[in-house]
């Protein structure tokens, strides 16, 4: 009973923290303009997180360190500010990006205008976060969120042709460089950074120790498969529909829109619930990560935990950040474009929060026993290899396709 | 590990988290000071006016212009070694952070979080 209770919770942490506007948008232009082709990326990507999110969840769990804490030790100051810098926009504009996404899903939901949505939704979270303690949030985000299930049910409803899915899950290149720049989004929607700075903060927020990482290699296999599957299905269920009819989906709204020709406005208004949850959690979690970062780096009181009056400057920079999304979105940038640029920045940043727990993953002074084994070695250095390729080519790729314009 | 036990300064010691005796996160190990020969670990240094020795030089003028200048006491702080009680994940201090003037970077603005809340 007590480990089924276990599981349940690595897939609400996992979900909860994983699937957000990133995939919503990546995964469902990826199905649209290349059917299944893409979802050998997805699968890439996922299996990326769940190495990548282990790794600093056990880190955090025996050395008591959180990433950020990890990277001023291992990369010293100077190196260390460059990755802060780089963490902390991307983090903005992942904020920005998700805020954007809850407005426009409020928007498909109930009629008002955008920006009165973008003030209510960073309204709705704060107060979430003020009412609720660490776990209550992970896990309100984390229940609501499996709502997306709703689109495996409608990839299974279409009856695709199973083999032309299994087909997409076999690695291939082409030159076209829009294809590229699809198999970098993809694969970065799913490895977002922000999701493993959140996640090994919270081990902390939590109290982990050495007697949670059972449950930390069940949210890495479970957890993560889960949400390996649901990203999956928005590519299927995208690619099934929209890539016949040669539709480019270019709003948030089209994202549901499979869902409700399977099962009408219920599966309509499904679809849109789960999407809620995700975004708002992704918005939290974010949001979160660009203050445990700043704090950690530079030595601060920092979490939920504490409390506002024990952390003060952690609380005071999680709301300016906050704030500073809400401004960038009410720009008026459309918030997919939005995505798209906080998705590639975070593949260039990536290598510099990944490589200093991979160091620290692999240091017996600091993880005694539990340091790396040969699988997590290897795994980890492979995918380090990956991340480099696709963080120098990520820009190039976003200036070449005038950001998946084509 | 002992405060007389010998360490690697640059893996274990530099930059590393420093907790004061109620477990308070207070600031980190910005600058080490070393005396004697062979040189030993005299003080650990922390604060604002550190981070412009640690960045390379074509950086330092800019980033005194941000942090302002080296004021000991104020924006350097030298907690002697004396006042390290052990190091573990973080380094242990004897005291409480105020007795070293860690930590009040936090003050300014428990003001505008005070009323919060989620308290």
């Amino acid at each position: 009973m007590k480990i089924i209770f276990k599981i349940a919770l690595g897939i609400i942490a996992a979900v909860g923290g994983f699937l957000d506007i990133g995939d919503l948008v990546f995964n469902t232009q990826a199905g649209a303009l290349y059917r299944y082709d893409l979802l050998w990326a997805v699968a890439l990507g996922t299996l990326g997180i769940a190495v990548y999110a282990e790794m600093a969840g056990r880190v955090a769990a025996v050395s008591q360190r959180p990433v950020f804490d990890v990277i001023r030790m291992r990369l010293g100051f100077g190196p260390g500010l460059v990755a802060l810098i780089a963490s902390t926009l991307v983090n903005v504009l992942t904020v920005a990006a998700e805020l954007g996404g809850l407005a426009i899903v409020l928007q498909l939901l109930f009629d008002a205008p955008f920006s009165l949505f973008v003030v209510l939704a960073a309204i709705g979270l704060v107060v979430a976060v003020a009412l609720l303690p660490f776990g209550g949030i992970e896990r309100i985000f984390g229940y609501g969120g499996l709502l997306m299930l709703v689109f495996v049910v409608t990839a299974v409803h279409q009856h695709p042709d199973w083999g032309a899915v299994a087909n997409g899950f076999i690695p291939s290149l082409s030159d076209s460089k829009l294809y590229l720049y699809f198999v970098v989004g993809v694969f970065a929607a799913a490895l977002m950074p922000y999701e493993v700075h959140f996640y090994s903060s919270g081990a902390i927020e939590e109290g982990w120790t050495e007697k949670s990482l059972k449950e930390n290699r069940l949210n890495a296999i479970i957890g993560y498969s889960l949400g390996g599957i649901l990203a999956a299905a928005l590519v299927v269920v995208s690619g099934y529909l929209f890539h016949p009819l040669g539709v480019e989906p270019n709003d948030l709204g089209t994202v549901a829109l499979p869902v409700q020709g399977a099962f009408g406005e219920t599966g309509l208004l499904l679809a849109l619930g789960g999407m809620l949850f995700c975004v708002g959690g992704a918005a939290i979690d974010s949001s979160f990560s660009a203050a445990y970062n700043l704090a950690q780096f530079l030595g601060w009181e920092w979490g939920r935990y504490r409390g506002p009056k024990k952390a003060p400057r952690f609380t005071v920079s999680w709301l300016v950040f906050l704030f500073l999304a809400v401004l960038i979105v009410l720009t008026g940038i459309n918030p997919v474009e939005i995505t798209e640029y906080s998705v590639v920045f975070a593949v260039v940043a990536l290598p510099m929060t990944y490589l200093p727990i991979l160091l620290i993953a692999g240091d017996r002074s600091f993880m005694g026993e539990h340091v790396n084994g040969r699988v997590s070695t290897g795994l980890g250095w492979i995918y380090f290899a990956v991340i480099v390729v696709l963080a120098v080519a990520a820009i190039p790729l976003l200036l070449m396709t005038n950001g998946g314009g084509g | 590990m002992n405060r007389e036990d010998p360490i690697f300064i640059a893996h274990r010691l530099l930059d590393e988290q420093i907790l004061d005796c109620d477990g308070r996160r207070c600031g980190r190990v910005d600058d080490i000071e070393l005396q004697g020969s062979p040189p030993r670990v005299s003080a650990l240094l922390v604060g604002v006016g550190l981070y412009p020795r640690r960045l390379p030089r074509w950086l330092r003028g800019l980033a005194r212009r941000l942090s302002g200048p080296e004021r000991w006491g104020a924006s350097a702080l030298r907690i002697p070694w004396e006042e390290v009680d052990r190091i573990e994940a973080a380094v242990h201090l004897r005291g409480k952070a105020e007795e070293h003037g860690l930590g009040e970077g936090d003050d300014p603005e428990r003001w505008m979080v005070r009323r919060l809340p989620w308290n």
